[in-house]
Parts: C-alpha cells; sequence; structure tokens
C-alpha cells in the first residue's frame, strides 16, 4: 500500500499543472469574486450611508468620481471574460447569456458619467454590485457543477499511472502508456491492475465495484480475465496485457459516459428553443421597458433602472442548466453502480415503457450451460466422443458444455469434416466416416430423422426446463444430452420486483417451448415466446411494440437488432461490442437487478429534470413581470437570477441521495 | 467520416454551447457536432472538413480550445 500512494503521490507531482477545467474556471470566478467584493464594499459603504443615513462622506460629484474609479476594475478587469463574450454575443449575432449582463453592466456604469453632467441618477455603483453577484453565483454555481460531475471524473482518473513488468526475470516499472499488448505484468496485494488482461499466473480476489458496482470481491486465477483499474487484494497476479490505451474497458465506459452528456434528453427542446430566441426577445424587451416608462413617467432615471432590471433577470442560464445537470449526475450515480446511460432520450423513454422483453440465454440465466443428462443406447464413452468431437468446432454456449463435459470424463476428442452450422437448429458433420448431426427437433424433422423412441425422455427433460439435444449418426439417433443453463442468483428476486412496479415481463428464446416454460416458471416470468429464430427476435420485438413501448433486455450480437428495434435497449454487457454499441443503457455488471436500477435511475433522473424545467420556468414566469412593473431594484433583480441558477444545479446535486 | 473530440474552455451557459454548435454546424464537411456543457466537450463528426475552419469558427465566438483527440 505504501508503493501505491508512494505511485500516486508522484503521479501528482508530475500532472499539477494539468489541473481539470472544472477547478480552473472554479478558481477564475472565486478569484473574480472576492476581488471584485473588495472594491464593492467601499462602494456599497458610500452608497448606503447617503441613502439610508443622509451622510456625505464626499461631496457629490467627487463620490461619482470615485464609485466611477472602484467600479471600473470590477467591471471592466474582472468582468473582462464576460462583458467580453457578451459583447462579441451582440456584434456578431451569437447571442449569449452574457450579452444580457454586459449590456445591463455597461449601461448602468455608463449614467455615472451622465450623472455628473446632471441627466441621470448614478448607477455606476450598482453595476459593479451586479458584477460582484453575478461572479458570486457563477462561483457557486461552478462548485456545484463541479459536484454534479464528480462521479464522471472519477472515472476519468482510475486507470491506473504505472505498471510494472517483466523483462527476463527482471521487473521494471514503466509508465503505463509504455505498456504493449502481451505483456507480461506483475500486480501486488493492494495494487490497481494497469490494464485489461487475462492472469497467467497466481490466484486473487480482484475488488471490481469500481467498474460493475459490484461490492463483493471476484476470485481470479489462471485463464480469468481482469479489468484494468481493478484492485488486486491479496494475492500476487501475474497477467499478460490483452488490451491497451483507448481499448480498455475502462476507456469505453468512459467514451460511454462521455458521450451521453452530449445527448439530448426530448423534454428539453422547448427549453432549448427558448433560449435560443430569449436573449435577443428580452434585450428588446428592455429597449421597449426603457421608451414605455420614459413616455409615461418623464422619468429617465427610473426607465433606465427598470430597464437594466429587465436585462438582468431575465438570464435563461436555469433553464439551459436545467436538463444537463440532471442528467450528468444521473449518468455519474449511474457509472458508480455499472449502469451505463448512453443516450438521454432513453431516460424519458423508460416513462414510457411497460413491458420488458428479456433474453433468456446470458440475461435471465448465467449463459454458461453444463450438460446434466446422458441418455445414449451405445456406450456413453463413445457417445460423447461423438458428439464432442462435432461440437468442440461450434461457438455455441450449448456446444462449449458438451464439449467441457467430454473433456471432464478425460476423452479424447478427434477431427471433423464438413462442419457446418444450421442456426437455431443444430450442427452437423463428418465424424470417422459417419454422418452426424446435432441439434434439436427441427433439425431432425428436417432430416427426416425419426426420434420418436426418446420423444418421452426429450419431454421429461423439457418440463425440467433442460434443452434436449438429439446426437445422431447416419441417420440414427444414438442418444440425448440434456443441458442445463441455471438462473443467475438475483433473477428470480429482480422479476419480483419488476412485478410489483406493474411490468408486465416477457421472455424470448430460441428454446423449444417446454423449456423455455419451465425456465420461467422458475424465474417468475409468465409470458413466454419460444421456439424464435434470432433474426426473428427484432419481429417480436415490433409485435409487442403494437401494445406500447418496450424496453428489450438481452446481451450477444443476435441481439443486437432487437436492442436497436426495442423503445430502450438494455444491453447486458459481457464484453461483446456490438450488443453494447445497439444499447441506450449498458450494465457493466450483467445481471438483472441492474435493469431494476436502471429503471429506477432513469425515472429519478427524469423526474429531476421536470421538477428543474419547471422551477426554471417559473422563475421567468414571475421574475419578468415583476422586473416589468418596475418592482425589482437591478440589485436584486441579479441576486435573483444568479440564485435560480444555483437552486437548479443545486436541486440537480440532490439526486445523488435517492437510493436506486 | 472522422471523429473529432475538443475541449473547449470558457462554456458557461446554454447558449455557448447552442453557439458553438451552431457556428461548427456551418463549416463546410461538418456531418454532426454536438457540444456537452457539462463535460465541455464538443463531438464533430467531418467528412473532407477543414480543420483550421472549425477552429477558427469556435474562437470567433469567443471560446477557447484546450484540447484536440482523433477518434
Amino acid at each position: 500500500m505504501r508503493g501505491m500512494s508512494a505511485e500516486e503521490h508522484r503521479h501528482m507531482s508530475e500532472h499539477h499543472h494539468d489541473i481539470p477545467i472544472e477547478e480552473k474556471e472554479m478558481n477564475s470566478w472565486r478569484k473574480k469574486m472576492f476581488l471584485s467584493w473588495i472594491l464593492v464594499i467601499p462602494i456599497a459603504v458610500l452608497m448606503l450611508s447617503d441613502r439610508l443615513f443622509g451622510i456625505k462622506i464626499f461631496e457629490e460629484n467627487i463620490m461619482r468620481i470615485i464609485i466611477l474609479i472602484l467600479a471600473f476594475p470590477v467591471i471592466f478587469i474582472f468582468g473582462f471574460r464576460t462583458i467580453k463574450q457578451g459583447i462579441n454575443g451582440l456584434f456578431t449575432f451569437y447571442f449569449n447569456m452574457d450579452s444580457l449582463i454586459a449590456l445591463g453592466t455597461v449601461i448602468a456604469y455608463a449614467t455615472g458619467f451622465l450623472s455628473i453632467i446632471g441627466i441621470v441618477q448614478d448607477y455606476s455603483g450598482v453595476s459593479a454590485m451586479i458584477m460582484a453577484f453575478f461572479t458570486t453565483g457563477k462561483y457557486v454555481e461552478s462548485i456545484a457543477r463541479g459536484k454534479a460531475g464528480q462521479e464522471i471524473r472519477k472515472l476519468l482518473h482510475l486507470g491506473a499511472k504505472k505498471a510494472r513488468i517483466l523483462r527476463g526475470n527482471q521487473e521494471i516499472e514503466v509508465n503505463i502508456s509504455e505498456v504493449r499488448i502481451g505483456d507480461i505484468i506483475a500486480v501486488r496485494p493492494g495494487e490497481k491492475i494497469p490494464t485489461d488482461g487475462i492472469v497467467i499466473k497466481g490466484e486473487s480476489a480482484v475488488d471490481e465495484s469500481m467498474i460493475s458496482g459490484e461490492s463483493l470481491p471476484v476470485d481470479k486465477k489462471k485463464g480469468d480475465t481482469v479489468i484494468g483499474a481493478t484492485i488486486n487484494q491479496d494475492g500476487i497476479l501475474y497477467i499478460k496485457a490483452t488490451k491497451i490505451g483507448k481499448d480498455t474497458f475502462l476507456s469505453h465506459i468512459i467514451k460511454l459516459v462521455e458521450e451521453a452528456q452530449g445527448t439530448k434528453v426530448p423534454i428539453q427542446k422547448l427549453a432549448d428553443k427558448i433560449t435560443s430566441i430569449f436573449v435577443p426577445a428580452i434585450i428588446i424587451v428592455s429597449v421597449l421597458t426603457f421608451f414605455f416608462w420614459f413616455y409615461f413617467t418623464k422619468d429617465a432615471s427610473r426607465a433606465i433602472g427598470i430597464a437594466i432590471s429587465v436585462l438582468v433577470i431575465a438570464c435563461p442560464c436555469a433553464l439551459g442548466l436545467a436538463t444537463p445537470t440532471a442528467l450528468m449526475v444521473g449518468s455519474g450515480i449511474g457509472a458508480k453502480n455499472g449502469i451505463l446511460i448512453r443516450k438521454g432520450e432513453a431516460i424519458q423513454t423508460m416513462k414510457e415503457v411497460r413491458t420488458i422483453i428479456f433474453d433468456k440465454t446470458g440475461t435471465i440465466t448465467k449463459g454458461k450451460p453444463e450438460v446434466t443428462d446422458i441418455i445414449s443406447e451405445i456406450d456413453e464413452k463413445d457417445f460423447l466422443k461423438i458428439a464432442g468431437s462435432l461440437e468442440q468446432v461450434s461457438e455455441h454456449p450449448i456446444s462449449k458444455a458438451i464439449v467441457n463435459e467430454a473433456i471432464k470424463k478425460k476423452i479424447k476428442l478427434i477431427g471433423v469434416k464438413n462442419f457446418k452450422v444450421e442456426r437455431g437448429r443444430g450442427i452437423k458433420g463428418n465424424v470417422k466416416g459417419k454422418n452426424v448431426l446435432i441439434g434439436n427437433r427441427k433439425l431432425m424433422n428436417n432430416n427426416k430423422i425419426n426420434y420418436r423412441k426418446y420423444e418421452n425422455k426429450i419431454i421429461k427433460l423439457e418440463d425440467e426446463g433442460k434443452t434436449a439435444i438429439i446426437v445422431s449418426a447416419n441417420r440414427k439417433v444414438l442418444g440425448i444430452i440434456g443441458v442445463a443453463d441455471d438462473l443467475k442468483p438475483d433473477s428470480v428476486e429482480a422479476i419480483r420486483r419488476l412485478h410489483q412496479n406493474r411490468y408486465r415481463t416477457v421472455m424470448i428464446t430460441g428454446d423449444n417451448e417446454k423449456t423455455a416454460r419451465a425456465i420461467a416458471l422458475k424465474a417468475g416470468i409468465k409470458e413466454v415466446i419460444a421456439n424464435v429464430l434470432p433474426e426473428d427476435k427484432e419481429k417480436k420485438v415490433i409485435e409487442l411494440q403494437r401494445r406500447g413501448m418496450v424496453a428489450f433486455v438481452g446481451d450477444g450480437i443476435n441481439d443486437a437488432p432487437a436492442l436497436k428495434q426495442a423503445n430502450v435497449g438494455i444491453a447486458m454487457g459481457t464484453g461483446t461490442d456490438i450488443a453494447i454499441e445497439s444499447g441506450d443503457i449498458v450494465l457493466v455488471k450483467g445481471n438483472l437487478t441492474g435493469v431494476v436500477q436502471a429503471i429506477n435511475l432513469s425515472k429519478a433522473t427524469f423526474r429531476k429534470i421536470k421538477q428543474n424545467l419547471f422551477w426554471a420556468f417559473f422563475y421567468n414566469i414571475i421574475a419578468i413581470p415583476l422586473a416589468l412593473l418596475g418592482t425589482l431594484n437591478p440589485v436584486v433583480a441579479e441576486i435573483a437570477m444568479a440564485t435560480s441558477s444555483v437552486t437548479v444545479v443545486g436541486n440537480a446535486l440532490l439526486l445523488r441521495n435517492k437510493k436506486i | 467520416m472522422k471523429k473529432l473530440k475538443l475541449t473547449i474552455e470558457g462554456m458557461h451557459c446554454a447558449s455557448c454551447a447552442a453557439n458553438i454548435e451552431r457556428a461548427v454546424k456551418k463549416v463546410k464537411g461538418v456531418k454532426d457536432v454536438v457540444v456537452s456543457l457539462m463535460t465541455h466537450k464538443c463531438f464533430i463528426e467531418i467528412e473532407n472538413a477543414d480543420e483550421e475552419e472549425i477552429k477558427k469558427a469556435i474562437k470567433k465566438v469567443g471560446y477557447k480550445i484546450a484540447d484536440i483527440e482523433e477518434e
């Protein structure tokens, strides 16, 4: 552990110049805020002692000049970026929210000069106060925004900085960027695993919570894959690097989460539209307000004050921040729990979803089938030799189960010829000169092979939720193999919670009806669509969509079209990139509890967005008329404006207290 | 088709993000542009676009580019 902290310390000193933007902006606002107040406090004292107590510390015109001098740096030096940005916006017609503050403060400041020649009241002190409150608001807002992005930033800094790689018999420490694929890395207890790899020596428990949200450590031994940035707990592991740099699991997660921040939540559209015309509209309204008040009261000072109030109170900041801050906090909490929200739209759509379709294999079940029954009329070893030899060529999980069984029984497998996959049915090929077919009833029926003798046994296996695999050679059935794929440990509980929340659940699978029903019954799912060929899953989703919005939960390449077709696609993160690419939400841990959490998180985040938009609209609807009516002093208007943005960001932060 | 990821300094309001999107979209060859106010990132998809033009467009509306990454 001491090595770690030393390493991290070194990292800190190496990168101290590399301060994140959030922090840079926060520091800059803080500096501006303090400097502004140093000048604004004397201004306030001068102004208040005159207005409240009638004490004139200086002669009127001298006081005006002093205030003008004090206010100048506040507006034109500390507020330089804001003024420049705002004025730039005015001239290029790329209006932004600074345009309003810039106009308001510059006009107010200018009244200071005009007041000396006696035209209007002096608002130059007020302009400095507006800027001071503006920077204060921005500072508080930047702190809150920094908090909102905390979880996501943590991801960015999660990766290891150094790795100890083996060169010959020597361990040398190198920067992570120097690690190459194939390097052997030694990872001591307490250290971060530097990059994705495969264990080649050693055994240990690894804490993967930072990636998957799974709180229990995972045991790793030779042959297991490990993820970079997870922490090795108790043994030394030697791993071979399989992925580096941008290709690692962590890099993918970061990319997904970052890109998600740029996606739009549909509800935001109205706010965006309003924001885009808001600034020019307010400038026009403010000019009209001036003329209106001047015409009816003949009081230019009053008219200017009200026009300035309108300018500064009407910043649509809160409207603009409402959605992105909530989305950011929401996806941060998600990332922490292994739920990656890829599309902002999914958050909104999730609310409408009533039906959840689950793929069976690898989603509800572990996806690691095991052989449970072997029923054969020939010698079991010979039988497994034929079946295993053909299956070893196939990638299907069931094939792997059969091959594993053969290996377990120490059966030597032999080569095959003319291997062919019949998708959704089985496989065929030539083993030792025999034409072997292994698969389900469909395969046998298609090839007119009679399996009636085994039908009762097949039905019995299916009733137990097992898949019955028929093995035939030279058109004669040799026997059947029962394969079972256990439920994931949390599937039952997750389905129960979904039913509790009145979701309709459907299981979809390529298995036959009986096996599928038996598994569904175990999991607590009532509706089953069985015998679905991989390419037809998408069609079934379309059919179910006729009755409302659906979410599809699945993994694997076969599920990609169905994930895309569903209103919300939830991909189980087992590392299959295609499925992850087509999911709107990706579950790193890949269990059904994640589905429940993803739904809760989406709903909570969307509720927060709605709340934020409500408050932002509410603020503008109340505040602008108040300013128009001349009931708000410009400084009060600015305080209200700053408060509204801070409130919205603060409200988004409350989402972090939500249990999902 | 090429993807760029820019880190942008000086954005602090939604209209800033919208302005950058609007300005970059006008550059020839830009297929898609998405700006995230919260992460200070700007994702651009381009086909035969002049990257200098994009940089200029962003500077013109008043923002600083802190970093450019190609994907």
